[in-house]
C-alpha cells in the first residue's frame, strides 16, 4: 500500500512538473526539417490534427510552413509540437508560438534578450535544442553561452525570443 | 480501380471510366513537391518509350494554384494525361486512393485491379512485354 502510494506521489509530482511548461497559446508555427519534403508528406499534419489542444491546420507551401491554430484557452506545452513533428519522422526547424503575455511571466519560460512585452499577446520562438535546426543551435550556443541555463539543455524550461 | 472524374489544364473533364482495357498508371503529385517533378522526369521519358495503346499514365496534380500547376506541366514538358484535383492531402482522389506522401503512384491492369503501389519502371516495362 505504502509503495503505491510513493508511485501516486511520484506520479502528481511529475504531472504537476510537466503543466508548469503549459502556456496559454493561440497559434503554432513550426517549420519542419529531415531527409525529404515536409511538405511532401500528410504524417506530420496527421499528427498535428489529432492532438486535442489543435482546432485546425493550414499549410504555407511557399515557406514550408504549418499554422496550428489552437483551441481557446487552451494551455499546451511547446513541447506537444516537438513530439508530433518527431513522431511523424522530422525535425522542428522553427517554432514560433502566439500566447497570451501573463502565461509566459515564470521561471520556466527564459527570455534571452530581457525585452519588456506590452501587449497581451506575446508572439516568441523557441530556441532550445531540437526547436531550431543543428546549425543555429550551435550559433545560439556560443551566443548565449553566458546563459547556463541555456547550456543545460533542460528539458522542462523554454528559452525564448520575443518577436513581438 | 477508383472511379472520379477530374478537369485538365484544357478545363475539360476526363474520367477514369475511359481507361478501358488497358494498364492505368495514376500518379499524384504537386508542383511545389520537388521530388515529384524529379519523378515527372522520369514519367516523361515512360511516356515516349511505352505504346500508349498499352497504358495510360495519369497525373493527378493536387496543387491548388491552378496557374503554378500549368506551369509546371510546361516546364516538365508533360504530355501524358494530366488533370488537377486542388487541396492538397485533402483533395477527393487523395483521400480516395489513400495517399499519405507525393509522390504517390498507383498501377491498375486491363480489368482495373490495383497491381502495385509506386512500381519502379523494370516492373512497368516487364509487364507491357508480356
Amino acid at each position: 500500500m505504502k509503495k503505491a502510494y510513493n508511485y501516486l506521489t511520484i506520479l502528481v509530482f511529475a504531472l504537476f512538473s510537466l503543466s508548469n511548461t503549459y502556456a496559454q497559446i493561440s497559434k503554432a508555427e513550426i517549420r519542419a526539417t529531415g531527409l525529404t519534403c515536409s511538405m511532401c508528406s500528410n504524417a506530420i499534419n496527421k499528427q498535428l490534427k489529432a492532438l486535442p489542444e489543435v482546432a485546425n491546420v493550414a499549410t504555407d507551401l511557399n515557406t514550408n510552413t504549418f499554422t496550428v491554430i489552437l483551441n481557446e484557452n487552451t494551455t499546451i506545452s511547446p513541447a506537444t509540437f516537438k513530439q508530433s513533428v518527431e513522431k511523424a519522422g522530422f525535425f522542428i526547424g522553427s517554432l514560433v508560438l502566439t500566447s497570451k503575455t501573463t502565461s509566459i511571466k515564470n521561471e520556466k519560460f527564459i527570455v534571452v534578450d530581457a525585452k519588456t512585452i506590452a501587449s497581451e499577446e506575446v508572439t516568441f520562438q523557441v530556441l532550445d535544442k531540437g526547436y531550431v535546426t543543428d546549425k543555429e543551435y550551435k550559433k545560439l550556443s556560443k551566443s548565449l553561452k553566458k546563459l547556463e541555463t541555456y547550456l543545460a539543455n533542460n528539458e522542462d524550461d523554454f528559452h525564448i525570443k520575443i518577436l513581438n | 480501380m477508383p472511379t472520379f472524374t477530374l478537369k485538365n489544364a484544357n478545363n475539360e473533364e476526363i474520367s477514369s471510366t475511359s481507361f478501358k482495357n488497358k494498364y492505368v498508371l495514376i500518379d499524384f503529385w504537386a508542383s511545389w513537391c520537388a521530388p515529384c517533378r524529379k519523378g515527372n522526369k522520369e514519367l516523361v521519358k515512360l511516356h515516349k518509350e511505352i505504346e500508349v495503346s498499352k497504358i495510360e499514365i495519369v497525373g493527378i496534380s493536387v496543387d491548388t494554384d491552378i496557374e503554378k500547376w500549368k506551369k509546371a506541366i510546361e516546364k516538365d514538358s508533360i504530355k501524358f494525361t494530366q488533370v488537377n484535383d486542388p487541396n492538397g492531402f485533402d483533395a477527393k482522389t487523395a483521400i480516395l486512393f489513400g495517399v499519405e506522401e507525393l509522390p504517390s503512384q498507383f498501377l491498375f491492369d486491363t480489368k482495373g485491379i490495383l497491381i502495385a503501389i509506386n512500381p519502379t519502371k523494370t516492373e512497368i516495362n516487364n509487364l507491357l512485354k508480356k
